[in-house]
């Protein structure tokens, strides 16, 4: 509600709230701020509606009268100057001036296809005829999309008055406006809102006194989607089967009944009045240059805001999801937007900077459509979204012309087995030939635009495509029979979670380590430093939250923490692999091949196995004891690690492939990318990774009382929170964007907060100087531009500045692979920072028997994506020398409820942690893990949603 | 006239004149299907596309109409593929039964894949499935191998207007089927069967009669006897590539013997008959303040119609059998006890132009002889299915005579056939009968003949004529011919606001009259109704007996056995009644 004067918007306003309104803000003065909007990302306070994004980035002309007037009153909508603008025409306008108006405004259609309004009004003026009429669409079919139906509601004259403008222009006395059934509440006011025109002379004989006469109809349409298209709409409105056909002619020469009719969608005429009163060079001078003033949205899907919302033409696509539509909820990415419905096509992140425009989105392979915007996050399908859009086609097909009747069937046949995990080679370019057939070839607008969900999302996520084509895998969890359950579907190292979280709640601890050992032989380490996607995923979040799953594998790790690694007796297979680097996908692979049978050596050119778990995280995430302990059980397995050996330097890649059948390349990335700024390379400026590697290893890390880190990655924080603990009094974290735009770990960054350590957003830094002993870190103050191909807000440099003196600066910002392993290796292919170009599924690289994969082939990412990555080298490994273990491996297991499922909301068990306070001396471990008992709670919370009958 | 080039040609065609009649004026042929010249233009299949210069996509060829210097261009390689497309996704929803489809051979469909060269479909996938509709004696409908084109709702909307089937569903799952996916026998249909002449494919079909009738021909109990209607003699050789109108008369009896009937005889007698008795009911219904109009009732098609849209104008109706149903009731009587048969052992057939008559030897009333009086009623499709069958060749068979005594018949008779044709053959008799004078050579009302939709005329009869007829003295008598069941309706609607003028009207459901009747070859269309049209008159002009009244055999029976028209014996077996069934 708003309180004026002042304008006080106050929301989610209950009965209850109503004395502290009275009390406080009528009679006392003091508005009340807990009812209002605050910023989701700065906590800010937005007392008024011009302080509200959501609001004040709108310019609202088609809805500018609904919400605030009542659509039953006529007056209401006199007082807001209604039905001036026909007074005017019909009192003082020539037809032709009318209809140039609209032209020079340049409105147009707002059904979809964008027409120029005045022309379709100038041909139907010009057509000849006895009799014409003018029809208004308002069977808005798009799913998710109101815009038509609120106008109607909420402010049915405006629609009025434009059809009679249109009416007086082109010389019709019958207008029509074709409502769906649906709506029932617009077809009430839309009623009353005739009666009240007629019997004030707005509509009827001799309006307002003078000789023109028009009189309009309503027409309920059963709710056929295609009855949108005019030709199919105009047959409905006479009475037969809604159904499409050729054009020309065109409804401006033979429309109604053979007449020459206009045919406009409710909110074009919405536009009308206000042209017509305001002028066409005010409307011109709104939006861009061919696509003039502005259009009403339907925002929905994965947004915060959801809702219509009304914009200048132009304004960008990240503007209207991120400023009005308030971003996407609950911590999720955009993945996509979907305009113009069943008939458009969607837009990755890369564009969010596109300004919406009739022109830009077609360039886009899609259209405006009427406006329905979905919008969608990492968990939307993009295949699963083109099969929802083929179903909802064939559905509303009218079934007259073969290619949509028959086309989009053979269409959603083919995508539909792809989600089934059946799709074949050959099938993407199938559908996309049937794509081009349909649109080259249907009779009307449904036809000839169905193909664009599927070939829009073909465009832009042919991966996904494939993915679910090759190796059957659905990423976002959405095309139930190519996963058991999101949260092993979305684990890299493919960890049958819903399966041990059972074992758990049947206390079966033992044997839960034993099935997460199948695929990950880190449990204690992935249970403590795991960046979870699983959690991300787990169905349990649309209840109350997710299973804390990385809490629950630590907690069985920890139990079994005596467990003696499974050294099953195998059959020697006489094969030998090397494997570089001792990093938690290097170890895996090795893990998993010596299991398999064959002899493996592992090189290391560090002191230490573990790689960037041994010298990256540091001690009070994971203790070194933990760590060692799973890497006894690597060894136990078999496998033979040489430590301080350097590949490349100690012995060539070249010699491990003449010794051996297969060599794994897991090197990881260790070089930290230098700042690039003046002074980067002055004493005291440090590489993070460097620090933290000596930290690990017991090396003089030599830091000063104060340290500014840069960066806003897991390695910054690591990093800062490192420093704190080796004694620097001062850490400060500085980073060019906002929290929100952290690709740290959330947690991590919520504890450095509480430690500490002060945060500088949207400051990069420009230079460093010495002085005194000290390093002074100048920065440029940024603000958020555009967005970048990320789809986040690319920061700029504003005109403001800053300064932070500090003994040390940690650079963060990013680690390549150590190009030395590759010495004499010319044939690897690698990118310009030396990331080894490898198959993701397979590990394969260009040269012969040489496999990579982890931080090395994918850039510094997670512990677990590099174990899945070992592993899956090692599949392919073992595949290529005729093991067997590969054929035992990935074997379903059954499946079945084990205990009852809750389904009530039941808390998520936390683990206990050290007090801040009590952290920052040392190198304790934080996180204390979960009791027995809180942990057999949390295991009866999951759904088992693994099983399936 | 508007100046256009199709492939570089430059042509100049008729303004208002679609791109594919343009091309066809070109001697350029553009593949269509769903395509009826003035009937269906509704580019739905989507087979007729064509590049047109300038044009926002391909266009359809049969909706387009010609502008100046349009530039046209009917095989270039999108427009080719994009039709081969559009004909592969059809078939992919196609049942790939052709071998034992009854129109192979005759499928537009294959005949469009064999042209286009489509050797394998892209596009496979789950085909739609709709149960058969068999519900009906006469058509029946198989969905699944319906191409959506429309056509028959077409004819049957606008041609016939009855729009006893029209589109069900939507998407995938849409279907071609009366309301509500009703079984046929329960709608208005008038079982006319012109949805089974425009149906490209085997989706409408008649209802095959064929096996029965060889069971009864192989039964060595029973006595078969056949019957052909005349418009059958004017159609059954394009079946075996002759020229439409082509008379197989003689052959065609020869046929029927080689195939095993033991008579064979000619509707053509009970068309006579049926002058005689339906004249005399037309004067005695002048003459005493009768029910006038007075309609006829030959067309089976036309009385369901009737019986359906004007059931409270049943009493317009001659009570006349039509011939089909008078042979039959003589057949069981008069014939088996002239032949000495056992009518328990004849069997009964009639070769017809039309699907309706297979609706009407079924009707419950038509039993007169004690029995069924028509068996089963075979189509000229039919008939000539049975020929192949017996491996022989219509073109290779001398002629034969039909056998005494329901062999003999006059030109009267044969024009049954056509549009106008019992009008004609009525006026011939009546004029004689009423008047006491010969006409002579001055047999042809040519006015009531043709293909126009409903004709009138009228005859002024003389003054003073001699009893009874002499309150006819100085008549302007009026008549009216009404073909196609749309046109019949505009008549009608006379008849119901009385404002009929007309004393005496003939009424055909085809158009064209039975020789454009739904059980005649795949194919039938204007110009071949037209050349059947020329090959009745022509036949009715070889004869020698022209007039009813003059058939020697009709004449027999009524001495042997009716004694007089309208009396007794005749008001038991050649005369009936109707029901009002109402619209559904």
């Amino acid at each position: 509600m708003v309180v004026q004067p002042g304008g006080y918007f106050y929301q989610k306003v209950k009965p209850e709230d109503a004395t502290d309104i009275v009390r406080e803000h009528l009679l006392g003065g003091r508005p009340v701020v807990r009812l209002m909007v605050t910023d989701p990302s700065t906590d800010a306070i937005q007392p008024t509606m011009e302080d509200i994004p959501f609001f004040n980035k709108q310019q609202r002309i088609v809805l500018r009268n609904c919400g605030i007037i009542d659509p039953l009153r006529l007056e209401d909508y006199m007082g807001r100057d209604g039905y001036k603008a026909l007074h005017k025409c019909i009192t003082g306008m020539a037809r032709e001036k009318v209809i140039s108006d609209i032209k020079s405004s340049g409105l147009r259609g707002r059904g979809g296809a964008g027409f120029p309004t005045g022309l379709k009004w100038e041909f139907t003026y010009k057509a000849k005829g006895d009799e014409k009429f003018v029809v208004c669409n308002a069977d808005e079919g798009d799913p998710g999309a109101f815009m038509d139906r609120s106008v109607l509601e909420g402010d049915p004259h405006s629609v009025i008055e434009g059809m009679a403008i249109a009416a007086y222009a082109v010389g019709a006395k019958q207008g029509f406006v074709y409502v769906r059934a649906e709506y029932p509440l617009a077809i009430a006011n839309l009623s009353h809102a005739i009666e009240q025109a007629r019997k004030a002379g707005w509509l009827g004989e001799s309006i307002q006194g003078t000789d023109f006469c028009f009189d309009l109809d309503i027409r309920v349409g059963a709710g056929a989607f295609v009855c949108g298209e005019e030709t199919a709409l105009l047959a409905s409105v006479e009475g037969r089967r809604g159904e499409p056909r050729p054009r020309p002619p065109f409804p401006a020469q033979e429309g109604l009944w053979g007449k020459p009719t206009v045919l406009n969608n409710v909110e074009t005429y919405a536009n009308v009045a206000q042209i017509i009163l305001h002028g066409w060079e005010w409307f011109a001078s709104i939006g861009t240059e061919k696509s003039k003033g502005t259009k009403v949205f339907a925002l929905a899907g994965k947004i915060r805001n959801t809702g219509l919302v009304e914009v200048p033409m132009g304004t960008p696509l990240g503007d209207i999801i991120y400023d009005i539509g308030g971003g996407i909820p609950n911590g999720r990415k955009f993945k996509a937007a979907q305009t113009g419905g069943p008939s458009g096509g969607c837009i990755p992140s890369q564009y969010l900077n596109t300004p919406v425009d009739y022109e830009t989105l077609k360039e886009l392979g899609t259209i405006m459509g009427s406006g329905g915007l979905i919008v969608m996050d990492e968990d939307t399908c993009m295949v699963d979204l083109a099969k929802f859009f083929l179903a909802f086609i064939q559905d509303e097909s009218c079934g007259k012309c073969s290619p949509c009747r028959i086309g989009t069937k053979r269409m959603y046949e083919i995508v539909d087995r792809i989600t089934k995990g059946k799709g074949k080679d050959g099938d993407i370019e199938l559908l996309m030939e049937l794509a081009s057939i349909i649109r080259s070839t249907a009779l009307c607008g449904l036809g000839q635009t169905a193909p664009n969900p599927v070939e829009s999302t073909i465009r832009h996520f042919k991966n996904e495509y494939m993915s679910h084509i090759e190796q059957k895998k659905c990423e976002a969890s959405a095309c139930a029979t190519l996963f058991e359950a999101p949260c092993k579907n979305s684990c890299p190292a493919d960890v049958d979670v819903p399966r041990y979280i059972a074992l758990i709640k049947q206390k079966r601890f033992d044997e839960a380590v034993d099935l997460i050992k199948r695929t990950n032989p880190f449990p204690a380490v992935c249970g403590r430093v795991c960046d979870h996607p699983c959690e991300g995923h787990c169905r349990r979040r649309d209840t109350d939250e997710p299973i804390a799953i990385k809490a629950l594998k630590r907690f069985a790790a920890d139990y079994d923490s005596v467990h003696a690694c499974i050294s099953p007796i195998v059959t020697r297979t006489g094969k030998k692999v090397a494997v570089i680097g001792a990093g938690p996908s290097g170890l895996t692979a090795a893990y998993y091949l010596a299991l398999a049978g064959h002899d493996v050596k592992v090189y290391e050119a560090l002191p230490v196995a573990g790689g960037m778990m041994a010298v990256g995280i540091p001690a009070y995430r994971l203790p070194k004891d933990v760590l060692q302990h799973e890497v006894d059980n690597i060894k136990a397995a078999g496998v033979d690690i040489r430590l301080g050996v350097k590949v490349g330097k100690d012995i060539s890649v070249k010699t491990l492939l003449e010794e051996n059948d297969a060599v794994y390349a897991a090197v990881g990335a260790h070089l930290e990318q230098s700042l690039g700024i003046p002074g980067d390379n002055l004493p005291g400026v440090l590489s993070a990774t460097e620090f933290l590697r000596d930290v690990a290893l017991g090396n003089k890390a030599g830091i000063g009382g104060s340290v500014a880190v840069i960066g806003g990655g897991n390695s910054a924080i690591d990093a800062a929170r490192t420093a704190l603990r080796l004694g620097a009094g001062k850490v400060h974290l500085v980073y060019r964007r906002m929290r929100e735009d952290m690709p740290a770990d959330k947690a991590e960054v919520t504890a450095a907060i509480e430690e500490g350590i002060e945060f500088h957003f949207l400051t990069a830094p420009a230079s460093i100087e010495a002085a005194g002993g000290k390093l002074t870190l100048k920065c440029d103050t940024m603000k958020l531009g555009a967005f970048d191909k990320s789809g986040r807000r690319r920061p700029e440099k504003t005109e403001g500045t800053s300064e932070i003196v500090v003994d040390n600066v940690l650079a963060a910002i990013g680690q390549n692979p150590d190009p030395t392993f590759k010495e004499g290796l010319p044939e690897l292919v690698t990118t310009k920072s030396g990331i080894v170009v490898s198959d993701p599924n397979t590990g394969e690289t260009s040269v012969e028997r040489l496999y990579s994969g982890g931080d090395c082939a994918t850039g510094p990412w997670t512990v677990v994506a590099a174990i899945g990555a070992g592993r899956k080298a090692a599949l392919a490994i073992d595949r290529k020398l005729e093991g067997t273990w590969h054929l035992e491996a990935n074997k379903p297991i059954v499946r079945t409820l084990v205990g009852e499922v809750i389904e009530d909301p039941m808390p998520r068990a936390v683990m206990q942690e050290l007090p801040a306070t009590d952290r920052v001396c040392c190198f304790r471990e934080v996180e204390l893990g979960l009791r027995a008992e809180d942990a057999l709670a949390e295991a009866s919370r999951c759904f088992q949603c693994d099983v399936r009958d | 006239m508007v100046n256009l080039t199709i492939n570089g040609k430059s042509i100049s065609v008729p303004e208002g004149t679609t791109i594919i009649e343009a091309a066809k004026a070109a001697g350029i042929r553009i593949p269509s299907l769903c395509y009826m010249k003035g009937i269906n233009e509704i580019g739905a299949c989507r087979v007729c596309l064509v590049e047109v210069e300038g044009a926002r996509g391909l266009v359809t060829s049969c909706t387009t109409k010609v502008s100046e210097g349009m530039v046209v261009r009917t095989n270039s390689p999108a427009a080719k593929e994009a039709r081969k497309a559009v004909v592969e996704l059809i078939i992919s929803n196609h049942p790939y039964d052709c071998l034992k489809c009854v129109r192979s051979g005759k499928c537009e469909l294959q005949q469009l894949a064999n042209d286009m060269g489509i050797r394998e479909i892209s596009y496979e996938g789950e085909k739609s499935h709709h149960e058969q509709d068999k519900s009906t004696f006469s058509i029946v409908r198989d969905p699944d191998k319906c191409v959506l084109c429309r056509r028959c709702v077409a004819v049957c909307a606008k041609v016939q207007g009855v729009g006893a089937v029209n589109t069900q569903g939507r998407g995938f799952g849409t279907v071609v089927a009366p309301e509500f996916e009703l079984p046929m026998n329960s709608t208005s249909c008038a079982m006319c069967g012109q949805c089974v002449l425009v149906c490209p494919t085997g989706a409408l079909t008649e209802r095959d009669s064929t096996g029965e009738v060889w069971r009864a021909i192989n039964d060595p109990v029973k006595h078969v006897v056949v019957q052909t209607a005349p418009a059958v003699r004017v159609a059954l050789g394009e079946e075996f590539g002759m020229e439409p109108g082509s008379l197989v008369t003689g052959k065609m009896v020869a046929a029927l013997r080689r195939l095993g009937f033991d008579k064979v005889f000619d509707t053509d007698f009970t068309a006579d008959l049926t002058i005689i008795e339906e004249g005399t009911e037309l004067l005695h219904r002048a003459l005493s303040g009768g029910k006038l109009p007075m309609i006829t009732s030959c067309s089976p098609g036309w009385i369901k119609y009737c019986e359906h849209y004007y059931g409270d104008r049943l009493d317009h109706l001659s009570t006349c059998k039509s011939p089909q149903q008078m042979f039959g009731a003589l057949a069981k009587t008069y014939y088996a006890q002239k032949a000495g048969i056992d009518p328990k052992s004849i069997f009964s057939v009639s070769v017809m132009p039309c699907t309706a008559k297979k609706f009407e030897c079924e009707r419950p009333e038509m039993v007169s002889s004690g029995y069924k009086d028509v068996d089963a009623v075979l189509t000229t499709r039919e008939l000539a299915r049975m020929i192949r069958e017996s491996g022989l060749d219509l073109n290779e068979l001398e002629p034969e005579e039909y056998d005494a005594p329901f062999g003999i018949s006059t030109g009267a008779a044969v024009i049954f056939g056509a549009t106008g044709g019992v009008m004609e053959a009525a006026l011939r008799t009546v004029y004689e009968i009423v008047t006491g004078t010969d006409l002579g050579s001055n047999l042809d009302f040519v006015d009531v003949r043709g293909m126009e939709g409903i004709k009138q005329m009228s005859v002024k009869l003389p003054e003073n004529l001699a009893a009874p007829y002499d309150k006819l003295s100085g008549l302007e008598l009026k008549f009216a011919v009404a073909h196609t069941l749309k046109n019949a309706s505009q008549v009608m609607d006379m008849v119901r606001s009385d404002t009929a003028p007309w004393h005496f009207i003939e009424v055909m459901a085809c158009p064209g009259g039975c020789i454009g009747g739904g059980g005649q070859p795949i194919g039938t269309d204007y110009d071949r109704r037209v050349m059947r049209i020329e090959g009745t008159y022509a036949a009715d002009k070889s004869l020698k007996m022209r007039k009813s009244h003059d058939n020697p055999a009709v004449r027999e029976l009524y001495n042997d056995y009716l004694i007089e028209p309208l009396g007794h014996k005749s008001h038991e077996l050649l005369h009936t009644h109707y029901e009002d069934r109402g619209r559904v």
